[in-house]
């Protein structure tokens, strides 16, 4: 009897502990002098690094203040899903979320980010591509940080072994001067001019945001009817049926295809860089230029956007003054201080803000002697960011991304024959998949 | 009897005291959550918003064509995964138990591994032996057993003799252990009658072995039932998220993609659940049945 009593109060103690250890540690900093931030995001490398060195500077400011920067490597969406159903519990006070999925949290959890815009934040001095997803109504909810300008990286050498002069094509060029190129450069060396990663959406994203053109309507239907989806997809059947495209099957087989020498370039973002230079014997080969023009299509730039990522503060936060003072001063600061900051973590990691103020700073215009003729690829990528048409997201956009992507894998084993084969399986497979 | 029943009553405490952490933990963990699920089936669910649909995610399951392919691509897997791996660890115990005489625990060992591997490094690295430019292909090409690069990764139907092939290699050593203590239980005598009966090796096999293995047949192909019933992780690394296209999409990702991936639709996700254990279900049902009149 007192064994079955025991193992109850055992049981039960072991219960509330658990409870209120979670308790103790999100009302922890709460008190009035030294005050602690929590922080969640995921890459050692890029966001914790450049977290951790606005903590510095924050810091430096506010020495009472402890910024602890959390590694979340795994499914963190689904860790702070978990805590928004859960009411805010065990969740941090500001975290890092992909610009594609926070539609998503404030529609489906309206009133857990605290409006920045309210709080005084000058959005004005962000890229505005960045600025529209995370708006809503006369609300802003985060604040930008790392941009995913893109540009066509090509190889020069290739180029010149094809008789041609790299520097004639450092110019904003149109997807048909492109796929002429790609085709004297394969009759002259015989490689492909784009590796292509099958697995990925990237590309054909790259391709229409840089029309302006969204993949939702107003209401939030999906909308792969449009030109620029049709000419985007167009351009790829081409590039596949004239042999120019190296099929590689996801990323890291992608990665190798381009280290590899296998294709004369590729499409995608700047922070790509720090994986070219892993490959030192290309040195003062690779160039790169605009992202290039798809034609016939109203409002289409020679700039576009794939990947980037906000910070955004928790309304269950305890410590919402100081949150939102310690980005306010770093990631939206034109102190000198907060300038140098956004100069250190470009050359540090790579991470190019979205802050306009900050490209300025001489990480951003010196010349690179990775790439061909020392060109400061920063500087070129910065103004193109400037361009970037604005993309929507909504709830949506995995589930439309998948679709379409699967279509198109469709379209390149011949299973789909036209355009229109393949947006009417586009939008089948999104209506199935979300149910609307 | 007065005593007698007090005493009873007291022994009935005691057993409701000992067994009642288990019963907690099994409500809070597995009762509630069942409970709950079945409040969500009945829900359309978005984060915070949710809607009263009725049957409707049943409605919509009906007419979700991805649901069907990736059901009908769990049965292909079943049908032709488990014979296959059957027949294969049943082949390996008997050279194993009959045929070779040193190195036999080597060979145990190294049959067994694989299903001790981690998951997730065995499907990266089926992933690089596998693509296009990866060993196999151009092994296969050198040796001019094929003309051009077999897509096992990107070819509907080549992604899926990857994950047959990927399946069979887990876990035929584990169910070949099985088989060899099947065929440690069966007599000796049995072989050595056989033996001077003038059988051949074969005979002896199809006549005595064979025969005499069905409880352990049947016993492997319960279980493996179940496992390629809830198969998840070698379409969601191994072929990237069910692909090319879905070609291997499976019942069990695709509850894992809509719960937690693309809509946050716990509502639907439950109702997909549910279809799941029936199935799952009726099929351990009928090799119940099977079992029961084999004994």
């Amino acid at each position: 009897m007192k064994k079955g009593l025991l193992s109850i109060l055992v049981l039960v103690s072991v219960l509330f502990l658990t409870v209120s250890c979670s308790k103790s540690s999100d009302s922890s900093g709460g008190s009035a002098k030294a005050q602690k931030i929590t922080v969640w995001c995921w890459d050692p490398a890029f966001n914790i690094y450049s977290m951790k060195e606005a903590a510095k500077v924050y810091s430096e400011m506010h020495p009472e203040v402890t910024i602890e920067v959390v590694d979340i490597p795994e499914n963190i969406e689904g860790k702070i899903e978990a805590g928004l159903q859960a009411g805010g519990a065990g969740l941090p006070d500001i975290a890092l979320f992909q610009d594609y999925i926070i539609e998503k949290f404030i529609q489906n959890y309206p009133g857990s980010f605290v409006d920045l815009k309210a709080e005084g934040v000058d959005y004005s001095q962000f890229a505005q591509y960045k600025v529209a997803p995370m708006t809503e109504g006369d609300s802003v909810y985060g604040i930008p940080f790392d941009t995913g300008s893109t540009g066509f990286f090509l190889r020069s050498d290739l180029i010149t072994e094809a008789g041609l002069n790299p520097e004639d094509y450092q110019k904003e060029m149109t997807w048909s001067e492109m796929i002429a190129l790609g085709e004297t450069i394969k009759a002259a060396t015989g490689k492909p001019l784009i590796a292509y990663d099958n697995t990925s959406f990237d590309f054909l994203r790259i391709m229409v945001q840089s029309t302006g053109t969204q993949f939702f309507k107003d209401d939030g239907s999906v909308n792969y009817n449009t030109p620029a989806v049709k000419n985007s997809i167009a351009i790829l059947e081409e590039l596949h049926s004239k042999g120019l495209l190296y099929m590689a099957e996801g990323w890291n087989n992608w990665i190798a295809a381009f280290n590899g020498s296998e294709a004369a370039g590729f499409m995608n973002a700047l922070w790509i860089i720090g994986t070219l230079k892993t490959q030192p014997d290309l040195s003062g080969k690779w160039m790169v230029v605009p992202t290039p023009l798809v034609e016939g299509v109203a409002g289409a730039r020679n700039a576009s956007n794939n990947g980037g990522s906000s910070w955004y503060v928790f309304s269950s936060t305890k410590n919402k003054d100081v949150a939102v003072d310690f980005l306010k001063s770093t990631w939206a600061g034109t102190s000198d201080e907060a300038l140098e900051f956004y100069n250190t973590i470009l050359k540090g990691a790579g991470a190019m803000g979205t802050f306009l103020p900050s490209r300025g700073g001489s990480n951003y215009t010196a010349p690179d002697d990775f790439f061909y003729k020392s060109q400061a690829v920063y500087e070129d990528f910065s103004e193109w960011m400037a361009e970037v048409p604005v993309m929507y997201y909504t709830p949506n956009y995995l589930a439309m991304r998948t679709a379409l992507n699967n279509a198109l894998q469709n379209m390149f084993a011949g299973n789909l024959k036209s355009i229109d084969d393949v947006i009417a399986a586009a939008e089948a497979e999104y209506k199935q998949v979300t149910g609307n | 009897m007065k005593k007698s029943s007090s005493y009873h009553r007291y022994l009935n405490r005691t057993g409701w005291r000992f067994i009642t952490p288990a019963m907690i933990l099994y409500i809070v963990f597995m009762l509630y959550p069942i409970m709950y699920s079945l409040f969500l089936v009945t829900q359309k669910w978005r984060g915070m918003s949710r809607e009263f649909v009725g049957l409707g995610n049943f409605v919509r399951m009906a007419q979700d064509q991805i649901f069907w392919k990736a059901l009908s691509h769990n049965f292909i897997f079943m049908l032709i995964q488990i014979p296959l791996m059957v027949f294969l660890a049943m082949i390996l115990a008997v050279i194993l138990n009959q045929g070779i005489r040193r190195f036999r625990g080597l060979f145990r060992t190294v049959y067994f591994l694989p299903c001790v591997t981690s998951l997730v490094a065995y499907s990266v690295l089926f992933r690089i032996l596998l693509q296009s430019n990866g060993l196999l292909n151009n092994l296969m090409l050198n040796l001019h057993l094929i003309d051009t690069p077999i897509g096992w990764l990107n070819n509907p139907f080549w992604a899926k003799v990857t994950i047959i092939l990927a399946l069979t290699w887990r876990w035929t050593g584990y169910n070949m252990v099985f088989f060899l203590v099947g065929l440690q239980n069966i007599d000796s005598e049995i072989y050595e009658a056989a033996e001077v009966d003038g059988a051949s090796k074969i005979r002896q096999f199809f006549n005595i072995t064979l025969p005499l293995l069905i409880p352990v047949i049947l016993f492997s192909m319960v279980t493996s039932t179940n496992g390629t019933m809830q198969l998840f992780d070698e379409p969601n690394i191994l072929t990237n998220e069910g692909g090319p296209a879905n070609a291997t999409m499976t019942v069990a990702l695709y509850i894992y993609r809509q719960a937690f991936v693309l809509n946050s639709d716990f509502g639907y996700a439950s109702a997909l659940s549910y279809v799941m254990v029936l199935v799952a279900g009726v099929l351990a049902f009928i090799q119940i049945k099977v079992l029961k009149e084999r004994k």
